[in-house]
């Protein structure tokens, strides 16, 4: 009995230092070199093996800014960029942390509660609306007066950053949005030659494409539960013309009958429900479905991925109504509590200058957010694969900005997922979400 | 007199490490969340704080919440799934490893891998393991031609919890099985010897000898093991997030989602004392057992 006395002793211990030790993961990693592959939140915690971006300490006197961010692939981008600017003046001194994107948005929280937050913040999109109202931004609207460069924002993104009465917390990154890619030796073989337009076409291919012997699929999604479910919802919903203020219409209902009868038919997977926007990404590219919901940031690393097994085409997502896609990108903000904020404002206005947010978007694989960027190269417009998401832009709506949007995010891709796997069917899914959405929106309507 | 209150000083310097740790490490901490769960925070009036207390109204939400009776009920279908499946089996490698035949100690070692492998790990190669179209355990069972059509483990709200449970299970047996052979270890061979002299056959030792006698370690191996499977969080948070349609979600993940997904902070600091007081109870009911026994 001694013995097992001791055991259990151990075990105790080791659960209480185990316990102790998840602790330490919150603390961020400091930023490495490599990057993993994988979009969305799909990201991996790294915290050994890092180290600071700053070279030797010419400038004892700058003003330290700390940035954390959640770029992966892009890393390596935005650490020349910082050090670029390091270099070229010795009044501001950028530090840049990595912490998962995860993890990020848990310190946002905790933070908005301890006030231990970085100077700049890195934060996707839809969210920056809670953020700004939890008091982890900093409104920079008047540090922005006089700044010319601000009316060559489009408005989307840049609507991303501002709360209910217009004041700026932040700017906009970058920008992406959603289209659709084909395996074309799949739809040559079974007799087509040009992607899908409309959704009548999509089935059509899907249903000529889909080849259960071989687990082939017609057409792969992301419909997991989390924001990037939602995200790869929307332009459905809007492109037969309903909205998220409108998820009770028959409209909107039409447009989840339309992807139920997709996995219904087997022409999709049931399992997207647990797969994110990498794991569809993954399935395509690894020749199981004809067709793929995709993203602006894929198109980066679908040719490595891909690796000459098959042709591919992109196309804009095939509509019902009218063309539609969703924004997505990121946002960096000035935090609450930052001794530099004029520092901060600085250097937020040197990275999304017309030529930096060229500069950074043609190598991070994303489309700028000024109007004038757009112009500076012809990647966007010559590249045809990027110049179908550029022509995208202009059908993507923005998700919120609503503080509450995670909610209303939350009832959307639960309903999605209950018609997918046939728990509920697309009227009920719909007539539920609308239960939840309808009167958050009413109370606060989505600012315009 | 005097020495004896020198001697009580001492005896708090001794203890003050140990109780100021628990005072703001794990106090504060608790009651702060006690007093938030109390009140109505969350992403709309954060800032203003204008927050008020509204008593024990999120509980009152909570208990008549669908999504929350369907995670409260969650939380102890994959506790009392994964303790009896894991204890009994457990048990049995116990048993069976307590014989000396050769290379025993190694495979028991060799066993014990499930148990050190990080969660996440683990919950990444459980949602490989059931895939649909891909996954081994499918592919297992219609080349054996037990099912026809592949079953859809994490896809179907039916289906998903067993297999959650299934791949917890194969953490916590081998975490059974030490702690129950090192109970088993304290038998002495004596007490064996003398019922074999006796004409005791396995059936009335398992009985009448082992069971008694491993009373306490068995106790303690359910109360650790409920503790354990109860707060379960990383497990689901990676494997399933919680779905399909929160049909593996339980009082962790639940909680978690509320307060850093939706920023609904009191109604997530209410099902995290939810979530306490199930496990507080079960440690006062263990505290209770233990004083019998030592009675």
């Amino acid at each position: 009995m001694k013995k097992f006395k001791k055991m259990l002793a151990f075990f105790m211990a080791f659960s209480l230092a185990a316990a102790m030790l998840a602790g330490c993961k919150s603390k961020p990693a400091q930023q490495g070199g490599d990057s993993t592959k994988g979009g969305g939140t799909e990201n991996t915690v790294k915290d050994g093996g890092a180290q600071k971006t700053d070279e030797a300490d010419s400038s004892q006197n700058a003003t330290e800014v700390s940035i954390w961010h959640y770029f992966e692939n892009e890393a390596d981008a935005l650490e020349k960029l910082v050090n670029d600017y390091n270099e070229m003046q010795d009044e501001i001194r950028i530090t840049c942390t990595y912490v998962s994107r995860e993890e990020l948005m848990k310190q946002y929280t905790i933070g908005a509660v301890s006030g231990e937050l970085p100077d700049i913040g890195m934060v996707d999109s839809p969210d920056m609306a809670s953020y700004i109202a939890l008091g982890v931004f900093e409104d920079i609207t008047e540090d922005l007066n006089g700044w010319e460069d601000l009316q060559y924002f489009y408005d989307g993104p840049l609507s991303s950053c501002k709360d209910a009465e217009g004041r700026i917390y932040g700017l906009p990154n970058n920008s992406n949005c959603l289209a659709l890619v084909c395996n074309m030796d799949l739809l040559n073989a079974a007799g087509y030659t040009k992607p899908p337009k409309t959704w009548d076409e999509l089935k059509e291919i899907a249903a000529a494409t889909t080849d259960p012997a071989d687990s082939v699929y017609g057409f792969a999604m992301c419909a997991i539960s989390n924001e990037e479910g939602t995200f790869q919802f929307i332009p459905w919903l809007y492109s037969a013309g309903a909205t998220v203020s409108t998820l009770g219409s028959e409209i909107a209902v039409k447009s989840l009958s339309f992807l139920t009868e997709l996995v219904n038919q087997g022409y999709m997977s049931k399992e997207v429900v647990n797969w994110s926007q990498g794991d569809a990404y993954n399935a395509f590219c690894a020749g199981k479905a004809a067709m793929l919901e995709t993203g602006t940031w894929q198109v980066s690393t679908i040719d490595a991925d891909v690796n000459g097994t098959f042709q591919y085409k992109y196309s804009l997502l095939p509509k019902d109504k009218e063309y539609s896609s969703v924004i997505g990108g990121e946002n960096f903000g000035v935090c609450v509590g930052s001794k530099a904020k004029d520092a901060c404002v600085e250097f937020l206005k040197y990275m999304q200058s017309a030529e930096n947010n060229a500069d950074w978007c043609e190598i991070a694989g994303k489309i700028p957010v000024r109007s004038d960027s757009a112009t500076l190269k012809d990647m966007w417009t010559e590249d045809e694969r990027y110049a179908v998401f550029t022509e995208g832009m202009n059908y993507a709506v923005a998700r919120g900005p609503h503080e509450e949007w995670p909610t209303i995010s939350e009832a959307v891709y639960s309903a999605v997922q209950s018609a997918l796997i046939g728990e509920k069917t697309p009227a009920d899914a719909m007539a539920g979400a609308a239960a939840i959405v309808d009167p958050i929106i009413a109370a606060n309507p989505i600012a315009k | 007199m005097k020495m004896e209150a020198r001697k009580r000083l001492e005896g708090f310097a001794f203890i003050l490490p140990g109780f100021l740790y628990i005072v703001l490490i794990l106090g504060y901490p608790l009651l702060y969340n006690f007093v938030l769960s109390f009140k109505n925070m969350d992403v709309k009036n954060f800032k203003t704080a204008a927050s008020v207390f509204i008593g024990f109204k999120n509980y009152i939400f909570l208990f008549k919440d669908e999504t929350f009776q369907l995670v409260f009920k969650n939380t102890f279908v994959f506790t009392v799934g994964c303790l009896v499946f894991q204890f009994v089996i457990g048990f049995v490698f116990a048993l069976f490893f307590s014989k000396k035949f050769t290379l025993a100690g190694p495979i028991r070692g060799l066993i014990l891998i499930a148990y050190m492998m990080p969660m996440a790990v683990t919950a990444l190669l459980g949602k490989n393991i059931f895939g649909v179209s891909e996954g081994v355990v499918n592919d297992i069972l219609m080349k054996t031609g037990m099912i026809k059509e592949p079953v859809e483990w994490l896809v179907s709200t039916g289906t998903a919890m067993i297999a959650v449970i299934a791949v917890n299970c194969w953490v916590g047996i081998p975490f059974n099985m030490l702690l129950l052979t090192s109970g088993l270890t304290g038998i002495s061979d004596e007490i064996y010897d003398s019922a074999a002299v006796d004409g005791a056959n396995f059936r009335q030792r398992f009985f009448h000898i082992i069971l008694p006698l491993m009373r306490p370690a068995i106790l303690s191996v359910l109360m650790l093991g409920f503790i354990y499977t109860f707060k379960a969080f990383d497990l689901m948070f990676v494997m399933t997030s919680g779905g399909p349609l929160n049909a593996t979600d339980v009082l962790g993940t639940y909680a978690y989602n509320l307060s850093f997904t939706q920023y609904k902070f009191s109604l997530g600091a209410a099902s995290a004392i939810v979530l306490f007081i199930c496990l507080f109870a079960v440690g006062l009911f263990y505290l209770k057992l233990i004083s019998k026994e030592e009675d």
